[in-house]
């Protein structure tokens, strides 16, 4: 318990914002090499222990941050500054189903998806059943994905992505997916792997989720740490000053 | 090394990126796989009755193979031709056209170039092969050069992909390229001794000045051409120099366009 699955290390995130950007040919021979942009930093400095074997929640204000840093974890985006470590295989579900073609059937699209998300043919032979049951489209399995309802999809997309048993799990906003049964299950499968000794990081912007689920948080604003500890108490903190900005 | 060693880790990417081309194309038409035989085949016979029967070019006997068909002759060299070019303009626009998978999955980006040349090469292999068998029922003898070929098919591969790259890259920069290359790709395959001989071009040379030829035989795919030209339709060794410009091009494109890839790599999600 007490060593840490994910280090973040004084990590910080520039993004230019372009006034006047210089995407085409054209607009780069008028105005020369330079194009006007802004610096801004989605984060700053920020460092943070995730334990390992815990959940560990992110909170904090739409453009607080989250995001950014969830994709530096998830090695999508790369910090300017500092460092992330991670210890054992790191999975993200930012999104589910990206990478699906639409004229392959689901059976297709299970091993191509399965091995985007980084796991072995074999791997995904193994679990197929797992996932294709999880999932419950087992009967329209072999119809092509793009004859399936929305839900269909993001069904078999989360089953893949959730079945691939990294040992750090990094997941955004996505508990939303499916109907409240398929919800439920998927509550279940983060309590399994939370048994599992497995980490996960996760973004949420409902504070049930984050009390239910969740051992340690920590709360970002405008890209900088403001408190990281134990959910419950780092929760009250924040509640407290969402309540004060609201009146 | 260790990103080498990563890339060679997730083959299976590579290998199921390229199926889902290969299976998704040709998914809900009745010829399937055909198509990919009737469009080269559609192509032989528009510049086969233009340039062979109105325009009277005609190909230079097959030296020791002893062919004499145009429209064999033209294959030698289009073939080739048009996988380069699909290669170039699939793998330019690989990485805008899986912008949503970059900016939420991580994985090997350079699979996605890497797999257009797959499936570009899954059909142009096919292709090859039914061409190797039409130049052997018509009288040549290829099959003891396929091995050989083979090679020279792998350095094409590896040249056309060391262009696209540096071109996905650039693409993501400015969009404009995809369009401009587009155009130069059409001027190119004109500067390319594919539909009519070199011959016309050294007769011309002959008269207006040797610096003509010297400037026309820069261009990387003339050698490329030559080479399949020789090993195929005329059934014997390449010419020395012609090879190793060929592989010389391979290998300093190729690295170019590995090296700018891998190092805007991790930017890739951020810029598009």
């Amino acid at each position: 318990m007490t060593q840490a699955a994910v280090v973040v290390d004084d990590v910080s995130k520039k993004f230019r914002l372009y006034k006047e950007k210089n995407d085409s040919l054209k607009t780069a021979l008028m105005r020369g090499r330079r194009s006007v942009h802004e610096d801004f930093w989605a984060l700053n400095d920020v460092s943070f222990e995730v334990p390992e074997g815990s959940t560990f929640g992110l909170v904090g204000r739409n453009g607080s941050g989250k995001s950014t840093l969830l994709k530096c974890l998830a090695k999508i985006l790369y910090p300017n500054s500092g460092s992330i470590t991670s210890r054992g295989k790191v999975a993200s579900l930012l999104e589910v189903g990206s990478g699906f073609h639409p004229e392959l059937s689901g059976r297709e699209n299970v091993y191509l998806n399965g091995s985007i998300l980084g796991m072995s043919r074999k791997d995904v032979a193994k679990k197929f059943d797992e996932i294709v049951d999880f999932s419950g489209v087992r009967k329209f399995i072999d119809q092509p994905v793009k004859n399936y309802s929305s839900g269909m999809y993001v069904r078999l997309g989360f089953s893949v992505a959730i079945n691939v048993d990294p040992d750090v799990l990094v997941v955004d906003e996505i508990l939303a997916v499916g109907d409240a049964a398929f919800q439920a299950k998927c509550k279940e499968k983060f309590v399994e792997f939370r048994k599992a000794g497995k980490t996960v990081i996760l973004v949420t912007h409902s504070m049930g989720n984050i009390r239910d689920m969740c051992d340690h948080a920590a709360w970002l604003d405008n890209g900088s740490l403001v408190q990281v500890g134990d959910a419950q108490s780092v929760i009250k903190a924040y509640t407290a000053d969402i309540d004060k900005g609201d009146r | 090394m260790t990103y080498l060693s990563e890339l060679f880790a997730s083959r299976e990417l590579f290998y199921n990126l390229t199926m889902r081309d290969v299976k998704g194309k040709y998914r809900r038409t009745v010829l399937g796989q055909l198509w990919s035989l009737i469009n080269p085949l559609a192509t032989m016979l528009v510049y086969t009755l233009v340039f062979s029967f109105i325009f009277r070019a005609r190909p230079s006997v097959g030296d020791p193979s002893g062919l004499d068909i145009y429209a064999l002759w033209l294959m030698t060299g289009l073939l080739p031709w048009m996988f380069f070019t699909r290669v170039v303009t699939g793998a330019m626009t690989s990485v805008i056209g899986s912008a949503g998978l970059i900016k939420k999955v991580y994985f090997p980006r350079m699979h996605l170039p890497f797999s257009v040349a797959g499936s570009v090469g899954y059909t142009w292999a096919i292709e090859m092969a039914v061409l190797t068998i039409a130049l052997t029922v018509f009288g040549g003898m290829p099959l003891i050069w396929v091995p050989v070929a083979l090679f020279f098919m792998l350095m094409l591969t590896f040249f056309a992909l060391g262009l696209g790259m540096l071109l996905a890259i650039g693409n993501v920069y400015f969009r404009d390229l995809q369009h401009f290359t587009t155009i130069a790709l059409q001027m190119w395959m004109y500067l390319t001794p594919i539909i009519y001989p070199l011959s016309l071009v050294e007769n011309q040379a002959a008269t207006h000045g040797q610096w003509i030829l010297d400037v026309y035989r820069l261009n990387p795919m003339e050698r490329f051409v030559s080479v399949f030209r020789e090993l195929l339709y005329d059934n014997r060794w390449p010419d020395l120099s012609d090879s190793l410009v060929c592989i010389a091009w391979t290998v300093v494109m190729f690295t170019l366009g590995f090296l700018v890839f891998k190092r805007s790599e991790k930017r890739l999600a951020e810029l598009l």
